[in-house]
């Protein structure tokens, strides 16, 4: 007998097709859980080891700090702390807590906690201990009464107590698991495996699992002093790629997509979905290294000036994200203390080749570029410095780019120096000293260092010093004012130059209400319910 | 055949030091310091910072000192802690390797059953439209890459129809399992879990077909090439002779006989996908072997790598005996560990 080829295949599609109707679970009902498609990348869940997006979000879900930003998300308002006050020259901070806090196993949130929750985060030595670096002694006159002593002034300090990686933490329980406080903590502590698998802060959320490159679970916290998180469990899903999380929001697997680009946003095209675009305060540079050893011209000032000059801004923001992005004229984002009125990066191709040519550099030079192949907030930095080469090639400077794995890229630009590349920075917390100790050019700052070659060229601006310590000391609009005048020098030193500020898709089922995108914490899910 | 299987078995652990002494060298020689991605950015300039990092992970002795501490752990079944998840190696590999088994076994079962399907139809049917559709569906199975194909049939079967979920292990609302085998199909089962089940199997439907596809591809060809040599054999011709059928001849004759060297591409191509399911993995959000291989790699994680490399090995030198012991139980001639006379 002859075979039949078509009846065959009909059969198995046949059975196919009804064999999957049996599979695919009933609908969603409303009481399930909340799922949010992400690329986790958690890099610890101990709060004073962990340091990443995700981490802000678990943290401050699961954790509570002594105050928290308010919806402006600028101001400071009270979370465990109902008060607060700072001594003149910003040395001291006294706090008083919450008579009614508790952790989520019941027991009261006390100034001890705080205390050893602060040694805890100076003394592990880890990831965002720079926060409790200028703590000079912690009181605890009371079980509610908190007072820290800086050793220099510290304007910032309330801006820093607001990150979730400050969030308080239930001594007892950390050290009966093998945490420690101590100065030794940096060793003796042995309490991250122990995170992993619990928390133990007072927010509307408890961790519930935490399956690395899986899933993050969160139960509501039973316990919770405040007002009852409105979702009993949510899930983030690790979810890798953009196009795979807009799939499973369009699907109904998931309710928020956290990752989805401007250009996959762009293929949504269901009523039941709300895609919202809001500006961030995550930023993408690039910068010149005077003193990499790469270096085939000397990267002077006016050499980088004529390099920023070339620089076609608007088409890179059209280029890397679809116009869905903001530019930034200072290392300090936009939005930030002290960047209101701040000159945006121009393009100007004259006065770049008036530049060179000062030089004797009219006929060009070439410059080596290494960069992290990573896709960052949308952009791939590859593509970003493609469209830089083509921008450069107007002033006759070729750029020669070697994509590389971002630890290696972290490798090379300390030693031996990487002429120019591109970066990405996101905030640890609300405040602008934080990026002037990281680009400024103050002693030891991480840019100071590798832009010089570890010192070989001098690049500290003095004045950049001394507006920070004046930043510092001060506060309200003498600190805005001391914050524009870093930006401007920031600026002028042309040493980062921020390129674009990509928006952040929100993208949610449309029975989602609440996701919002906030600077210290990522998405706060406590605020997150279903309409 | 005992004395060759245990003289393997007793092998294989000084061949696993080999490639762990491999793995440990060329992970430790690579351009990068792993602190570069233990540490953030902003603390890399703090000396007391780095120097805490390099002692608690073991990272301010020698190498022949790690070296030694190293195989010192391994035996004890400690593979180290990953730098990046901040787990034990050992604990990962329990709940990655499961879940890289459970895809590669039904890849498997797809791709072997697809691909010895079609491998006959081309062969029964050379040169006329089924050979040529067959050809053609292994030619895409083995040229069109996972994460286009994977892309694909998640939009046409999740998105558009809405006949299989999306990716994961096991619907996104529910909880995983307790583990027991650490393959969610089995582990549902036995916690009477009949959703959780269903779940995990539509999960399973749609990564399984898509790296099943690439494995098609490759066993149909070597099915229909092996089949047309031997349907050109004089005995087949003999059993047509004694009035054989059609169906008895392809599949009791010459199937049989064209299997040898597909047994070979199967563990090959089994050992291989352990590791090398990677793509699918990513694009279907699969926490398995390969996925954690690429991110250890990325991620400078040198326990994490020697864990991975230390599983691959070991799969490939069961697999080559398996496949060994499984010539010798489908061809009665080959006898395993015989010497080759003259």
């Amino acid at each position: 007998m002859k075979p039949h080829l078509p009846g065959l295949l009909g059969g198995v599609s046949a059975a196919a097709l009804a064999f999957s109707a049996a599979l695919v679970a009933p609908a969603a009902a409303q009481d399930q859980p909340l799922v949010i498609a992400r690329n986790l990348e958690i890099n610890s869940l101990d709060p004073h080891r962990a340091f990443c997006d995700t981490c802000q979000i678990y943290l401050s879900s699961t954790y509570q700090g002594l105050v928290k930003l308010g919806p402006d998300e600028k101001s400071v308002v009270p979370s465990l702390a109902t008060e607060w006050t700072a001594n003149d020259d910003q040395t001291q901070f006294t706090f008083t807590l919450a008579a009614d806090a508790v952790f989520s196993d019941g027991s009261p949130v006390e100034a001890k906690d705080v205390k050893w929750t602060f040694e805890r985060l100076k003394n592990i030595q880890g990831d965002p201990s720079f926060m409790m670096a200028g703590i000079s002694s912690i009181e605890t006159p009371d079980e509610k009464t908190v007072v820290v002593n800086m050793e220099n002034p510290n304007s910032e300090f309330m801006g820093i107590l607001a990150a979730p990686y400050v969030g308080i933490i239930n001594s007892d329980v950390a050290a009966e698991n093998g945490a420690s406080a101590g100065a030794d903590a940096a060793t003796a502590d042995q309490a991250e495996t122990w995170f992993l698998a619990n928390s133990a802060g007072s927010g509307p959320y408890v961790l519930d699992t935490y399956r690395p490159d899986d899933e993050l679970r969160f139960v509501r916290n039973e316990n919770y002093w405040q007002d009852a998180a409105p979702i009993g469990e949510i899930v983030i899903d690790q979810v890798a790629d953009a196009v795979s999380q807009a799939q499973m929001l369009q699907s109904g697997q998931a309710d928020i997509a956290m990752q989805v680009d401007p250009d996959t946003a762009s293929t949504i095209n269901s009523p039941d979905i709300t895609i919202e675009t809001v500006p961030s305060y995550n930023f993408i540079y690039v910068m010149f290294s005077p003193g990499a050893e790469g270096n085939q011209v000397p990267l002077d000032l006016e050499v980088r000036q004529a390099l920023a000059y070339a620089i076609d801004y608007q088409g890179i923001i059209d280029f890397t994200v679809g116009g869905e992005g903001e530019m930034q004229a200072s290392p300090i984002p936009n939005g930030f203390p002290g960047t209101e009125g701040l000159p945006m990066p121009e393009e100007n191709l004259d006065k770049a080749r008036e530049l060179l040519a000062a030089k004797g550099l009219e006929d060009g030079f070439a410059i080596d570029v290494t960069v992290a192949s990573m896709n960052v907030y949308g952009v791939d930095l590859a593509l970003l410095m493609q469209k830089i080469q083509q921008d450069f090639a107007r002033i006759n400077v070729t750029i020669n780019i070697q994509p590389v794995a971002s630890a290696v890229w972290r490798e090379q630009i300390a030693n031996p120096g990487i002429p120019f590349s591109a970066r990405f920075y996101a905030p640890d917390y609300y405040g602008s000293a934080q990026y002037v100790q990281f680009f400024g050019m103050i002693p030891d700052s991480w840019w100071e260092r590798n832009a010089s070659g570890q010192g070989k060229v001098d690049l500290v601006n003095q004045k950049e010093v001394d507006l920070l310590q004046q930043a510092l000391a001060s506060s309200g609009e003498d600190m805005e004012k001391a914050y524009h005048e870093i930006a401007l020098e920031m600026i002028n030193d042309r040493i980062i130059v921020p390129v674009v500020s990509p928006n952040l898709v929100l993208a949610y089922r449309s029975e989602i209400d609440g996701v919002r995108y906030s600077a210290c914490c990522n998405l706060p899910l406590a605020e997150i319910s279903r309409k | 055949m005992l004395a060759y299987i245990a003289r393997r078995l007793i092998a294989m652990p000084l061949l696993l030091l080999g490639v762990i002494t491999v793995a440990f060298l060329l992970s430790h020689f690579t351009s990068a310091d792993p602190l570069t991605s233990i540490i953030g950015e902003r603390q890399m300039n703090n000396p007391a910072v780095v120097e805490a990092a390099r002692a608690r992970w073991g990272l301010d002795r020698s190498l022949p000192e790690q070296y030694l501490v190293y195989l010192k752990n391994l035996l004890t079944g400690d593979f180290g802690t990953s730098f990046r998840t901040r787990q034990p190696v050992a604990q990962d590999l329990l709940v990655r390797l499961p879940a890289t088994l459970e895809l590669v076994i039904a890849a498997m079962i797809v791709g072997t059953v697809f691909g010895v399907a079609l491998g006959v139809i081309a062969a029964r049917f050379q040169n006329r439209t089924p050979d040529n559709l067959a050809r053609l569906f292994a030619l895409f199975g083995s040229s069109v890459p996972v994460f286009w194909s994977g892309l694909v049939v998640l939009f046409i079967f999740s998105v558009q129809l809405g006949w299989l979920p999306g990716p994961g292990r096991i619907g996104s609302r529910m909880s995983a399992p307790e583990l027991v085998t650490g393959f969610y199909t089995i582990d549902t089962l036995v916690a009477g879990d009949w959703a959780g089940f269903r779940s995990a199997l539509a999960q399973l439907v749609l990564p399984a077909s898509v790296l099943g596809w690439t494995v098609t591809g490759i066993v149909s060809r070597m099915v229909r090439a092996s089949m047309l040599d031997v349907l050109g054999q004089e005995y087949i011709l003999a059993a047509r002779a004694k009035g054989a059928g059609q169906l008895r001849i392809l599949f009791h004759h010459a199937l049989r006989n064209a299997m040898l060297p597909t047994l070979t591409i199967l563990g090959f191509s089994f050992a291989y996908l352990i590791t090398g399911a990677i793509l699918t993995e990513t694009i279907f959000s699969w926490p398995g072997i390969g996925s954690y291989a690429v991110s250890a790699a990325r991620g400078l994680d040198h326990p994490a790598i020697i864990g991975v490399t230390i599983v691959g090995g070991a799969a490939f030198l069961i697999t080559n005996l398996l496949t060994d012991i499984a010539y010798a139980l489908v061809d009665p001639r080959v006898k395993i560990g015989a010497r080759a006379t003259a």
